[in-house]
Parts: C-alpha cells; sequence; structure tokens
C-alpha cells in the first residue's frame, strides 16, 4: 500500500449492531472501558440513539466474563469440556445463530459439519420473504449509496423500519448531499402504519407524505397508484391517491424500502413482497427503480451470504450423507425446538442485546458476548467477544453488497466465537 | 521436500519445450535444476507415458463476489447435484467448496475473477479465499463508477486517472482493470437503455471511447501487465462486431484484453438478421499486435448468466430460463445482472453463438493472443473445457456435432470448412503460458527455475482427449500432490495475486472528499489491507511486479 489515511486520536469504529453499519462514529477507550461520540455535524437524536447502544454494551454489574456451567462459574477448559460431553451424547443438534461475524458463520459451519448438526440463522422467516422474490420472479435492487445519491423519491413500507434502522433518513434517504440530486428536492412516502409522532416530526424536518393503510392494503394501495384496478380502501381518500401519483409518475430513480418484519403480522407478507416488487418492475419499463429491502439486524445477511457461497444455501441446512442438505421447513429453529425435534440446542449471539429465549427441556449451549440475557439458565455458558468492539471481523451490511471491517476498541480478553467453536470442533 | 519428475514428456512453451522427454525437480514447492538441489530427492514420481504441464490457468472465470452468491441463492432449486465427495450445489452456480475440487481435478491451478466491483471486493476475496487449491485474484471494475466519470467529465489530468487507477488496484488487492460497457451501466442508472462506442451518456457527457482512451493509457503507463480486460458495448446485440472494432480503435494501438469476444461478433445480416462476424473479428485479431481475447465459448445446456452489465441483462431479461432475474445498481460503483438460460442446440440464434466461437478459435492465428474460456458460467460452466479443447482438437468430432444442429447453420457459417485442429502444443499455449504472460505471472505456467510447482499430469495412453483433459491422473499444487489417480488427496488454500503500482497519495485526499459528501462508508473502510487479507479475509497475497516504471 503506498499510502493510508492517518486516523485522529479516537479512532472510528464501525457498528456492529444495526446492518447500516455506519463507521463514522468515534471511539474512546482506556482498554476496558469504552465511550462513544459522533463527528460534530453529524450529531441527531437518530445517531443519539445509536450511541447509546453502543456504549451499552460497555462491561457492567450484569455482564458474565467467566463461564458457567448450569449457572455456576467454572473455567473455560471446564467449560469447554462439560461442552464436548454434551456434544459427545447429542443426536439432533441445532445452532440457533442469533448474530456473529464472517470468521464465526465460518467456524459454525465447520462445527456443524463436525457433529452433523443443522443451522437456522433466527431471522430465517423474514430472510426468505425476501429471497422469495428473487428465486420466485424478477426483481430490481439497489444499495444504499445509490439511493442516497439517484433515488429522487423514496417509499418507505411497513411501521417499525425506521426504528431497526435508526439513521436511515439522515444518512440515506435524506442525506445533506446527494450526487445526482437535489438533497433538499427528495420526497419521502411513508405507507403502513407509523407512530404519528414520529411522522409529524419528521414533517418538520423534510418533504413527506404519508399514506396512513393497514399493512394489509399494501397490494391494493400499489394498484391504485399504477392505475390498476379501482378497489376502495378504508381511509383512503381519491384525493390523496390523486395527490401522490404524480410524485411517483414524475420520479427519476424510485425506490422502495421496507423491512420484511413489518409485515409479519399481515395476513400474507409474501405477496406484500411481491406486489411492491412488481410495481418497481413496472416502473422500470419507462423510468428507473429499484428495491431496497433493510434487513440484517442480527447478521442475518452476513450468515446468509457466507453460508451460500460455503453450501449454496442462506440457511436452515444440514450436514447429512457427505453433503449439506437444504429445507426451509425441516430445518426451521422454532418448530424444531418448540417440538422438541432436537436434544441439544447451540445459541451462538456475539450481537444481540434482546433477552434470548431457552427451551428448558432441552440442553442448552450458549455461547455469547457477556451481557447476553436469557429466559433461563443455559446448561453453559461461555463468553465471547462482540465482533467490532473485541475483535475485528467482517459483516455485510442490509444491501448485502458492501461489507465491512470491523474494527477492535477494547481489550478484556475474552476469546471470539470462532476461537470456541474451532476448539470445540 | 525434494521431488523428481521422471521421465515425463514434458510440454513448457514459455521455455519452448514442446513434448520433450525429460526429469523436472522440485524443492519447497518450487522448481529447481537439477545441479541446484541440495540434499536426498525425497520421492520420485514416475511420469514416462504421462504428459506433464505446468498447472492450467483460467484468466477469466465467475468464481467469487456479490452476483456470484446471488445466482447461489437464485437457484436454489437447482441445487440437487448429488455426486459423491461434493456438495449439492450445481455446477453453475457452485458453492467455493466445490469450485476448487472442480478445477483442481481437471488440472486448474489458477483462476480469475473478471469482474470485482471495488466495493464488494471484500466480499468477493472473502468467497474466493474459501475457494481451496487454486491461487486467485480479480480484475476491479472502473469505467462506470461516478467518481471516474466525474473525473473525465472534469477533465481531469492523465496522471490523476493514473494515480486512481492505481490506487483502485492497490485498494482492492487486484491484478488488473476490466471495464464493463464502458459507461453504459451508468447510463443506466439514469434510464439510458442503449449506449454505442461513440455516443455521448446524458449526465456525464463522455463516450465510451473515451472510457477506454483513457483507461488503456493509463493501464500502460503504469506498466500493469494485464491490458485493459474490456467487455465491449452492445454485448448480444446482432450487428455489435461494430462496435467492438471500434472499440478496439479507441486502444489507440495500445494494449488491449477483449473478453468473451463470442458475445460481441455477431453481424445482422441473412433472413434472421443474426449472423456471425468471426472472420471481420479474427482479422483484427490477426493483424493487430497488441490485441488479445478469450472466447466465452457457449455449450448447449442450462446456465446462469451473470454480469456487471446491467444494461444488457436488463435487456435480457425476458430470456430468463427460468423465469426468475435479478438487476441491481450498486454503491455508484458499477451494477450487475443475473439472468438464467438455457442454451437450446435446436434454436438458430444458440446455434449459431456455438459456431461462431469456435469458428474464432480456429480463425486464431496466434495461440498465444486468445484463450481458452466460457466465461463461466455465462457461456457454459468451467467443467466444459474438457469437451471444448476436444472439440478444438478433432475435426470429425467437431463437424458430428455441427450435423446435430438447424440445417440453416451451415449456410450461415464457415465452421465446416476449418480444417485445422488444435495441436497439444498450442492448447498448452493458450490454457497455460499465455494466459501466464498476459497476467504477469512470472512463477506461474512454466516450469523455469524458481516458478510454482503447479503440476498437471495427464495420462499420454488415454485416447479420448476430452477425459484425458477431464481426469489428469496426478495435480501437485506448490509441489504437494493434491490431486493422486484422480481423486483429491490433500486440502490446501492458495494465495491471491496482486500488482501495486505506485500512486501519489493526494489522491486519498480527493477521494476522501469525495467519499464523505457521497458515499455512506469510508474511505478507510473501502481500502482492504494486506494485513485484512491474511488476518480477516483469509488469503495472504502474492504482489507481482509491474513490467516497468511509471510512465507518468
Amino acid at each position: 500500500m503506498a499510502s493510508r489515511i492517518k486516523t485522529n486520536a479516537e479512532k472510528y469504529i464501525v457498528c456492529p449492531f444495526c446492518s447500516l453499519h455506519c463507521d463514522d462514529i468515534l471511539s474512546k477507550s482506556d482498554g476496558k472501558k469504552y465511550s462513544i461520540s459522533s463527528e460534530a455535524s453529524k450529531v441527531s437524536e437518530a445517531n443519539k440513539t445509536c450511541l447509546k447502544k453502543i456504549e451499552s454494551f460497555n462491561i457492567n454489574a450484569k455482564s458474565i466474563l467467566t463461564p458457567t456451567i448450569k449457572n455456576k462459574k467454572a473455567n473455560l477448559s471446564s467449560a469447554l469440556k462439560y461442552t464436548r460431553q454434551i456434544l459427545k451424547k447429542q443426536k439432533d443438534a441445532i445452532i440457533v445463530n442469533h448474530g456473529i461475524d464472517v470468521s464465526g458463520v465460518r467456524s459454525m459451519l465447520n462445527f456443524a459439519l463436525n457433529y452433523n448438526c443443522s443451522i437456522d440463522h433466527i431471522n430465517s422467516k423474514f430472510l426468505y420473504q425476501n429471497i422469495g422474490i428473487v428465486q420466485r420472479t424478477g426483481y430490481m435492487a439497489t444499495s444504499l449509496t445509490e439511493t442516497k445519491n439517484r433515488g429522487d423519491v423514496i417509499i418507505v413500507f411497513g411501521n417499525n423500519i425506521l426504528c431497526k434502522t435508526p439513521r436511515l433518513i439522515e444518512k440515506v434517504l435524506i442525506p445533506s448531499n446527494s450526487l445526482c440530486t437535489n438533497a433538499k428536492n427528495k420526497k419521502i412516502i411513508f405507507i403502513g402504519e407509523f407512530p404519528d409522532k414520529l411522522l409529524k416530526n419528521l414533517s418538520k424536518k423534510y418533504n413527506i407524505s404519508y399514506i396512513k393503510t393497514k399493512i394489509d392494503y399494501i397490494p391494493d394501495l400499489l394498484n391504485l397508484l399504477s392505475d390498476i384496478g379501482s378497489i376502495k380502501i378504508p381511509n383512503i381518500s381519491k384525493a390523496l391517491v390523486t395527490k401522490i401519483k404524480p410524485i411517483i409518475s414524475k420520479s427519476k430513480y424510485l425506490v422502495a424500502t421496507w423491512s420484511a418484519s413489518d409485515f409479519i403480522n399481515s395476513k400474507n407478507p409474501d405477496k406484500i413482497i411481491q406486489a411492491i416488487s412488481q410495481f418497481i418492475l413496472d416502473r422500470n419499463k419507462i423510468s428507473r427503480a429499484a428495491c431496497m429491502p433493510i434487513s440484517g439486524s442480527l447478521g442475518d445477511t452476513t450468515s446468509s451470504q457466507t453460508l451460500t457461497w460455503l453450501t449454496g444455501f442462506p440457511s436452515r441446512i444440514k450436514y447429512a450423507h457427505g453433503s449439506f442438505v437444504h429445507d426451509r421447513n425441516i430445518y426451521n429453529n422454532e418448530i424444531i425446538i418448540d417440538k422438541k425435534n432436537t436434544d441439544v440446542v447451540i445459541h451462538i449471539s456475539s450481537l444481540s442485546p434482546n433477552k434470548i429465549k431457552i427451551n428448558e427441556n432441552l440442553k442448552n449451549i450458549f455461547i455469547g458476548h457477556p451481557n447476553s440475557k436469557f429466559t433461563s439458565q443455559p446448561d453453559v455458558f461461555i463468553p465471547v467477544g462482540i465482533p467490532g468492539i473485541d475483535y475485528e471481523g467482517i459483516m455485510f451490511r442490509t444491501d448485502n453488497v458492501v461489507s465491512v471491517a470491523l474494527k477492535k476498541i477494547r481489550a478484556i480478553n475474552l476469546p471470539t466465537t470462532k476461537e470456541i467453536l474451532d476448539e470445540l470442533t | 521436500m525434494n521431488i523428481k519428475l521422471e521421465s515425463g514428456n514434458i510440454f513448457d512453451p514459455q521455455n519452448n519445450i514442446f513434448n520433450k522427454k525429460m526429469d523436472l525437480y522440485i524443492a519447497d514447492g518450487k522448481i529447481i535444476s537439477k545441479k541446484n538441489i541440495k540434499g536426498k530427492i525425497n520421492k520420485i514420481i514416475n511420469c514416462s507415458n504421462k504428459i506433464v504441464m505446468p498447472g492450467a490457468i483460467d484468466m477469466h472465470t465467475h468464481i467469487g463476489g456479490g452476483k456470484v452468491n446471488i445466482a447461489r441463492l437464485m437457484l436454489e432449486d437447482f441445487h440437487i447435484e448429488n455426486n459423491k465427495n461434493f456438495d449439492s450445489s450445481s455446477i453453475i452456480a457452485p458453492s467455493t467448496i466445490k469450485t476448487g475440487l472442480k478445477y483442481i481435478e481437471m488440472g486448474y491451478t489458477t483462476c480469475f475473477e473478471p469482474a470485482l466491483l471495488p466495493v464488494n471486493a471484500r466480499q468477493a476475496h472473502s468467497e474466493m479465499a474459501d475457494i481451496p487449491f487454486i491461487d486467485k485474484g480479480g480484475y476491479a471494475l472502473l469505467g462506470n463508477d461516478d467518481f471516474f466519470l466525474d473525473l473525465l467529465r472534469k477533465k481531469a489530468s492523465q496522471s490523476m486517472i493514473n494515480d486512481y487507477v492505481a490506487f483502485i488496484l492497490n485498494a482492492t488487492q487486484s491484478i488488473g482493470i476490466k471495464v464493463v460497457n464502458p459507461g453504459g451501466i451508468n447510463a443506466f442508472k439514469f434510464n439510458q437503455r442503449a449506449l454505442n462506442v461513440d455516443e455521448k451518456s446524458k449526465y456525464y457527457n463522455i463516450t465510451p471511447r473515451d472510457i477506454i482512451s483513457k483507461l488503456t493509457q493509463s493501464i500502460y503507463d503504469l506498466g500493469i501487465a494485464h491490458p485493459l480486460h474490456v467487455h465491449c458495448s452492445n454485448l448480444g446485440i446482432p450487428g455489435n462486431y461494430l462496435s467492438t472494432i471500434e472499440t478496439i480503435k479507441a486502444a489507440n494501438s495500445l494494449p488491449i484484453h477483449l473478453t468473451h469476444i463470442q458475445f460481441h461478433s455477431y453481424g445482422n445480416n441473412g433472413d434472421k438478421a443474426f449472423s456471425s462476424a468471426s472472420v471481420e473479428i479474427s482479422n483484427f485479431l490477426n493483424k493487430i499486435p497488441n490485441l488479445t481475447c478469450d472466447v466465452g465459448q457457449i455449450m448447449f445446456g442450462q446456465t446462469v448468466t451473470m454480469s456487471g452489465d446491467s444494461m444488457s441483462q436488463y435487456r435480457n431479461h425476458n430470456h430468463a430460463h427460468p423465469k426468475k432475474w435479478m438487476c441491481m445498481d450498486i454503491e455508484c460503483d458499477a451494477g450487475c445482472g443475473i439472468v438464467p438460460f438455457k442454451y437450446k442446440d435446436k434454436s438458430f440464434v444458440n446455434a449459431l453463438q456455438w459456431v461462431i466461437g469456435l469458428e474464432i478459435f480456429l480463425l486464431a492465428e496466434d495461440p498465444w493472443k486468445i484463450f481458452l474460456t466460457t466465461d463461466h458460467p455465462n457461456g457454459a460452466p468451467f467443467t466444459s473445457y474438457p469437451h471444448l479443447i476436444k472439440l478444438l482438437m478433432d475435426r470429425s468430432f467437431r463437424n458430428d456435432i455441427l450435423k446435430q444442429l438447424p440445417k440453416s447453420i451451415r449456410d450461415h457459417s464457415i465452421l465446416h470448412t476449418l480444417k485445422r485442429e488444435y495441436s497439444l502444443n498450442e492448447i498448452a499455449i493458450m490454457t497455460r503460458a499465455a494466459p501466464a504472460r498476459i497476467l504477469g505471472l512470472q512463477n506461474k505456467g512454466n516450469f523455469s527455475e524458481g516458478s510454482d510447482a503447479d503440476i498437471t499430469i495427464y495420462d499420454k495412453n488415454n485416447k479420448d482427449i476430452e477425459n484425458m483433459f477431464a481426469h489428469p491422473i496426478m495435480v501437485l499444487k506448490d509441489g504437494k500432490v493434491v490431486v493422486e489417480n484422480g481423486k483429491v488427496k490433500n486440502y490446501l488454500w492458495g494465495k491471491t495475486q496482486t500488482i501495486k503500482p505506485e500512486y501519489d497519495a493526494s489522491i486519498e485526499k480527493v477521494l476522501n472528499k469525495f467519499f464523505d459528501r457521497y458515499h455512506t462508508m469510508k474511505l478507510d473502510n473501502y481500502i482492504i489491507t494486506e494485513s485484512e487479507m491474511s488476518n480477516l479475509i483469509g488469503s495472504e497475497i502474492v504482489t507481482n511486479k509491474c513490467k516497468y516504471e511509471r510512465k507518468q
């Protein structure tokens, strides 16, 4: 390398905790504890939310830094030995991935190969909704930077997408700078059931429109906006549709964005995503338009990308008879665990702050970050570092095409997920 | 560890050795002369009645990166192959493990991903790091990225453009530069649906000719071994041979490599307005010294087309078989399109595509200028190479298949009149020595002292040439036996081939501003360092030398 850019005394980190993986965040660390700040020009309410979240992974009184066996402290070698004993007896174990980096996924696959166990990601059900379009029909997609610089009209579908990616608006949808469009003239159309307060606040700052409707009506609404059919939708006035249509028809680069998990309570999530995709395909006959689904809050994209290149399948696989086989129903972790079609569950969670459900009727091995929370104690808990906080790693962004290099900002001497899995393999 | 390969029939075109019975020596993974061996010979491999060639090199094969993974994902229902010792992924979109296994079984030891998007380089390298056995590398895509087009619009100096090109090669750990549909992918983002060589893009007001001229000059100035690797404008369009010829001219006599030339050698004559322009293209190939091509031969059957050329792939999506496809605009960098496709021998167009590729192979006078590829998987999966070699070496075999194609093909083709049969010497050149030379791989594709001991040994008594090339009896990688009696014996992991031309670091300041303003990641995160390659991505790098010091 001929030269490298010098960084400040404060270190830029790449946030590992949402699928935007912002890298304009600064950290200071004394080796153990770290603090996070933002570039002065980029402090916003959304940004503050992110900073708090990243800092919440500091070690606290409840952090578990030592392995436990049946909720009693143990040293690492004892924990590994006990884990091996459980694995030796297992007949049909399943790994549930709650979020790891590329190196963790690689090792997870080797581990599964060694113990003939199945693998699923906790968010697979959402993953398959988006993958479904690619596997069934046609699909036009775009990425974050394209949206930032080319998108002149953006339709945001759903209800909760902005909570999952707090900086989506300021970084991507309506940024301060845009290469090929006038950032100030960008228009956002929200369609779905967003909190009124959120939209009220956004409307003070941005050029937004809102079509408030139940998620299940999205396909019909898109038909109305495309002049296909004339079905009446409750609480949607003709005047509102008439107002929105020219915004869409004048767009030069329309972007549709959603988070599949927002549709999970609808009658037919697949139909909604299919309708959005078809709407975008139709727009491309005369103009340019593309989809930008948001996913990956628990390393979903990292897991699906890595498993796909290693096996051909993104999730729900099992090593059997000399190769990995895939079945999205048979290897569904929820079904397997609920029906107790397994004897050992190996939870791997280096990112999630959420409380993870433990089925007490099964053996549970938990390889997770020190601030992990669970509904009941697993048989073994082995604390591991967080990628991007405790060790360097690679993760994929929501748009799948960009992967980022996570950095290490503290040294608390925890092993990595890869190291533990390799040790057990 | 000292190894002697005894009494093999050696093919080493780089050293003008063709079918000469001699011994080869290996020490610590490298070729060594007998006189320089220290200590005793630890292992003797009897190579009598064996053909011994350097490991084959595939200079254009889509084996890693975003579009490859989309294809794997899209074609999930094709992943039902059930061969012993392989995973079930389909050979048209194989897993990384299967890719390595199938390549090494055929005696290929080095392969290059030709469409490495700079912003996707981390993924492409991560995938390729998980391909066992082979060495690999990538050509970084330029010529559709907004930063580069903005430089051209602002009439930036050639020196500044050279800095940017050199920066990209360094930052993406690549070995060459490729341009796909110059300016066309970018124009498609502004809703232009076609862009001819002298047509200006609406937004940047730049022609593909401008892009080719600047990039070929840059590659030449920087001393990069591999010429600009060009996927021409108008892929697949009848009559496109004219824009292909204009692309050649745009290089201003500087070195240029046209990839998958078969897809760019179409005329529009005849009752079907689709004809072969292989003669016209071959005339250029034969007379212009700095022009090289790989063919991108098609084979009949199911495959998947994957390309950075989103403009062309969108145009072709109605031909998808099965009916699913995907196109993507990517990060103000480039784009991609994935369209599954089935080449049918009963289709006039597909049959003529098959003919055109073979005509180009057979009309090329110099095997150092033409390369054996199927543009895996676009024309066919790479596992069809042995079949392709037989088509080139066996005229009667070729003509037997030709006779099975629609009768109208003979009226549109000269293939049946071409008597040429490739020799083993020529196959050794086009699959080993020539790609190594054109990529600047001094230590590959030859048996010179110090070269990597990547060696493929074939059974000379095997009279079926296709079978012989499909199943070498032994393959050595870095001096280690990895295939023996046709079976994979040991796993090992290859390295990544790169080149690191010098550049003025001030280009990073300009880029830094551009990234902070317009990108969604920082420049520092875009750059892949050597330590990241080895520690996170998982592949050590080899840095190849530039041909000469930078000229400007």
